[in-house]
């Protein structure tokens, strides 16, 4: 049953027309580095065919206000070439595998003439139809926080503190009602004389506990009104 | 007895949609073009569709003060919402004769939360514009302070009685 199973998801697959198959390339959406810092772009991408030795990765940079891309890095045939005479001459490193299907790139140094979008181009022959994705890089002086974080970030303490007392609060009295228990077995232990009786110390005197505790429970749902 | 019970109760909902109105919907500071919260502002396009923009970050209209009256705002809705369960929970397990201390702790400190937001939002906002008008959520945040500050000395005063 399930090997026929399998072969019948084997079949379908194989049949599944040509033009489904595209390949689906991952990039960040936007990121946010410091003025001198390096940035990682990861690449990646998802395609139904085993990864190829064809496989291809390339980036291109256009530079915020600009309409022209300039090519920056491209791999191919097991090797990587990286922009030797553009902007990002020796800026730039390959750090992907392409084996794993990563084709990620790590740029140096950043300047504010690197504010741009850097778009990744992914092919696996024979899949080769595929929409590149683009990812924004935003060079600042300082990293500015984003607005939402401060106001979640009041609300996550004071919601803490509270919490905090709560439990302090739960926690105190469950002490301080323990210490008052251990007092009243220890005055139980020392009245009754045989040891037999003194383990049913215990039992016994948590029973009439238990049982007022439910009484009182009865008493209040009667009470609400 | 449960006259008095239902009506403690629907006015603390009262309180709470109140507060969630005044937090969430867009109207604390109206003008003819534009209409502002404390999250976003909306401007008139000519076509009659209201447009969402960034609230203006200039000097005078301080980030930190805007945080303060957007955190302050959500933590009364939150305390409010508490208030109302720890109550649900009280009226069940509370012994007789006791007071709903909890909840009116925590509806206080929405009382007080609401406040905070509603005067640093007076204080410090819109103080030389003088062609707009306090809009209704405004009103409403200012309404609410006053609904949960009663229900809560409501919840210091009340005792769990019998029928």
């Amino acid at each position: 049953m399930l090997t026929f199973l399998a072969l019948a998801a084997v079949a379908f697959l194989g049949t599944v027309p040509q033009q489904s198959q595209s390949i689906v390339i991952y990039t960040g959406w936007e990121r946010h580095a410091l003025v001198g810092s390096d940035v990682r772009l990861s690449c990646s991408f998802f395609s139904w065919r085993w990864t190829s030795d064809d496989v291809t990765f390339s980036w291109t940079f256009r530079p915020d206000g600009s309409r022209d891309s300039i090519s920056i890095f491209h791999y191919t045939g097991g090797a990587a070439y990286l922009d030797n005479k553009g902007p990002f001459r020796d800026r730039v490193e390959f750090v992907g595998n392409p084996a794993r299907r990563d084709g990620s790139i790590v740029l140096k140094n950043l300047d504010f003439n690197d504010n741009g979008t850097f778009t990744c181009d992914a092919k696996n022959p024979p899949d080769i139809v595929g929409r590149p994705s683009s990812v924004r890089l935003l060079v600042f002086e300082n990293v500015p926080i984003q607005a939402g974080v401060i106001t979640g970030a009041i609300i996550g303490v004071v919601l803490g503190l509270l919490v905090l007392i709560v439990v302090i609060y739960y926690l105190m009295r469950f002490l301080v009602a323990r210490r008052v228990f251990n007092l009243s077995v220890s005055k139980h232990g020392k009245k009754k004389k045989e040891g037999s009786q003194q383990r049913q110390g215990p039992a016994a005197s948590a029973e009439p506990a238990k049982a007022s505790s439910d009484k009182k429970k009865q008493e209040s749902r009667k009470d609400k009104k | 007895m449960l006259i008095l019970l239902a009506g403690i109760f629907v006015l603390h909902i009262i309180g709470i949609i109140m507060l969630l109105v005044a937090t969430i919907d867009n109207a604390w500071w109206e003008t003819d073009m534009i209409s502002t919260d404390v999250w976003f502002r909306w401007i008139k396009m000519s076509n009659g569709l209201w447009n969402q923009t960034d609230l203006p970050t200039t000097h005078t209209y301080p980030q930190e003060y805007l945080q303060a009256v957007q955190a302050s705002s959500v933590l009364a809705c939150i305390f409010s919402i508490i208030s109302i369960l720890v109550f649900l929970a009280q009226l069940f397990t509370l012994t007789k004769g006791k007071r709903f201390t909890l909840s009116g702790i925590f509806q206080l400190l929405a009382a007080l939360s609401i406040m905070i937001a509603a005067a640093i939002y007076t204080d410090r906002f819109h103080l030389k514009e003088n062609n707009g008008w306090y809009g209704h959520c405004y009103i409403l945040a200012w309404i609410s302070f006053s609904i949960t500050f009663i229900s809560s000395i409501i919840y210091f005063v009340l005792r769990k009685k019998t029928a």
